[in-house]
């Protein structure tokens, strides 16, 4: 929209006042809510980081242990990404191999899920037994796949890919196939009305009438994925890797290596949640007319 | 005759609760080509399930419900229905929506210059591109509108359409649809509650009661349009019509929660791909 010309709010809110209009446009303060959402943001890790750094010097003052504190790990940190090996290779390293295994894993949950969901959305009696297993499957907590995974793969990739498939895929499926059933009748009405075969109705209606749900359970699969990736790393003798950093650190001591893996996993977490999906759930919101377009 | 309900049952059962309920008992009903028909009466008196059973939406438990000589037995683009509540894909364009629904065999090309043309027809090409969450109550209707003109149907379907709009929208919606009426030469069934609106713009008026769900009375109505709702006739077929209103067994109303929670199992069918 071509903003050019507006007046500011105050102004514009005067002149309407003057004229006796009792609509007008004014000038959008998007540079002022930028701003303010980088505030309160930056507000927010700074009070993660004084909390820390607090229970690290109280540790530190009460026990007279050892506790890394956020200057050490930032420059730890720094070091790592510049290159200095910790346990046996470079951050990036451990980074990527992380980032595979889940890729995998949260694919096939993808692939899987989704499959699943809208099969079990649109047939009510593969509903009614479908969702069973799948309920079953999303109550076992994440870890109690390790040894389900160790009697099928052994120790190692596929193990954790298992796992991470196992815990990604139940929310990816319940939320397809919730969003679904939720579809308005009265959209399916218009669609069969209009002569449509059961794949446009597919396609066209339902889809874009679930996206949201759909969304979401992508969302929480994604995240429960990242969140036993690391887990599963730290058990299933996964060499390299975040969370096999952060469990080495128990045996080398090298606390501040686990904070900085600790770091990186929060980064990347964050990443992918606001960047990603934040933005793809922006735009569905705009398409299905939830929010003003600005 | 282009439709028409042959001693018509529709019964709703929800084997969950085991309650049922007959909405419509032994209806015969015939729809003229041509004709503006209203369907009037309280709630809960079978109106929507008549308008769902000509659409095909609904199947009827016993009886037979007719159009051109055929048995309905599904939806079809030969008849539009215009809904009661907003039914408009608010991810898809104003144009998209009735592009949606112009029926196969044309290019994209075709689709959406048919669409601009049902567009135009109801005064709203300027919005072509906006979306439905742009666009008022009544605007939304008259995209409703367009859509079913655009499938080329020669039936319209229309439950109650302006029930969510301003008494004054609602008016103006009313003159739009007798014109696109006589302009097009559709046969319509209109239900809805109000007296005034079903004399405003009938041709016919049936009035139907409820428990069971039947047709009550007819009247014919020929005065010419526009119709003045203060002229000597129509005050005299106003109080002859409310006062079979209040005669009806249905005075008091079916409870339409009920109605509705027992129509809800029956309603999922056409859901299941």
């Amino acid at each position: 929209m071509d903003d050019k010309g507006k007046m500011d709010r105050k102004e514009a809110a005067e002149k309407a006042l003057r004229e006796g209009r009792s609509h007008f446009e004014f000038r959008p303060e998007t540079r002022r809510f930028l701003l303010a959402n980088a505030v309160n943001i930056a507000i927010g890790i700074a009070l993660v980081i004084i909390a820390w750094w607090a229970v690290a010097e109280a540790m530190i003052a009460v026990r007279g242990a050892f506790f890394p504190t956020p200057p050490e790990t930032f420059s730890a940190l720094w070091e790592a990404l510049g290159g200095a090996k910790i346990n046996g290779a470079t951050i990036y390293f451990h980074t990527r191999s992380s980032l595979v295994r889940w890729g995998l894993g949260y694919a096939l949950a993808l692939v899987i899920g989704t499959i699943a969901g809208m099969a079990f959305g649109t047939m009510g009696r593969a509903y009614d037994i479908g969702m069973v297993p799948v309920y079953i499957v999303q109550m076992i907590p994440g870890m109690a796949w390790v040894p389900i995974a160790m009697l099928i793969f052994g120790l190692g990739e596929s193990a954790t890919v298992f796992i991470i498939l196992m815990t990604a895929l139940p929310p990816i499926v319940i939320n397809t196939a919730g969003g679904i059933r939720q579809a308005p009748p009265i959209y399916s009405r218009v669609a069969l009305m209009s002569g449509k075969d059961h794949f446009s109705l597919f396609a066209k209606v339902l889809i874009p009438a679930a996206a949201l749900p759909i969304i979401n359970g992508m969302r929480i699969g994604l995240a429960n994925g990242w969140r036993v990736l690391i887990a599963a790393e730290m058990v299933l003798g996964t060499m390299v890797g975040l969370g096999a950093t952060i469990e080495d650190s128990r045996y080398s001591l090298d606390f501040v290596s686990a904070f900085v893996c600790i770091i990186v996993i929060c980064l990347i977490g964050l990443t992918i949640e606001k960047l990603l999906f934040s933005g793809l759930e922006g735009v569905v919101r705009n398409r299905l007319g939830l929010e003003e377009e600005g | 005759m282009i439709a028409s309900l042959e001693n018509v049952s529709k019964v709703f059962t929800n084997p969950r609760t085991g309650k049922g309920l007959v909405a419509l008992n032994d209806v015969s009903m015939d729809v003229g080509e041509g004709d503006f028909l209203c369907l009037i009466g309280p709630s809960g008196c079978g109106k929507s399930t008549t308008l769902n059973l000509l659409a095909g939406f609904e199947l009827p438990t016993s009886g037979r419900v007719m159009f051109k000589g055929k048995e309905i037995v599904g939806p079809s683009p030969e008849r539009g229905v215009v809904f009661q509540e907003f039914s408009l894909y608010p991810w898809m364009t104003v144009m998209q929506n009735v592009a949606f629904s112009v029926s196969k065999g044309r290019t994209k090309e075709e689709r959406e210059a048919l669409a601009m043309k049902q567009l135009e027809l109801v005064g709203l090409s300027d919005f072509a591109h906006a979306r439905p969450n742009e666009l008022s109550g009544g605007m939304k209707q008259r995209v409703a509108i367009a859509r079913a003109l655009a499938m080329d149907a020669d039936l319209l379907l229309m439950d109650e359409p302006f029930g969510s709009l301003d008494e004054q929208t609602r008016r103006k919606m009313d003159n739009e649809v007798l014109r696109l009426w006589e302009g097009q030469g559709k046969t319509v069934v209109f239900v809805t509650h109000s007296i005034e609106e079903a004399l405003m713009l009938g041709t016919r008026i049936l009035l139907m009661s409820a428990s069971p769900g039947r047709i009550d009375r007819e009247w014919k109505v020929d005065t010419p349009w526009p119709r003045d709702p203060t002229s000597p006739g129509m005050v005299a077929l106003k109080k002859e019509i409310s006062r079979g209103l209040q005669v009806c067994s249905c005075a008091n109303g079916a409870p339409k929660a009920a109605f509705v929670e027992i129509q809800g199992v029956d309603d999922r069918p056409e859901m299941e791909v």
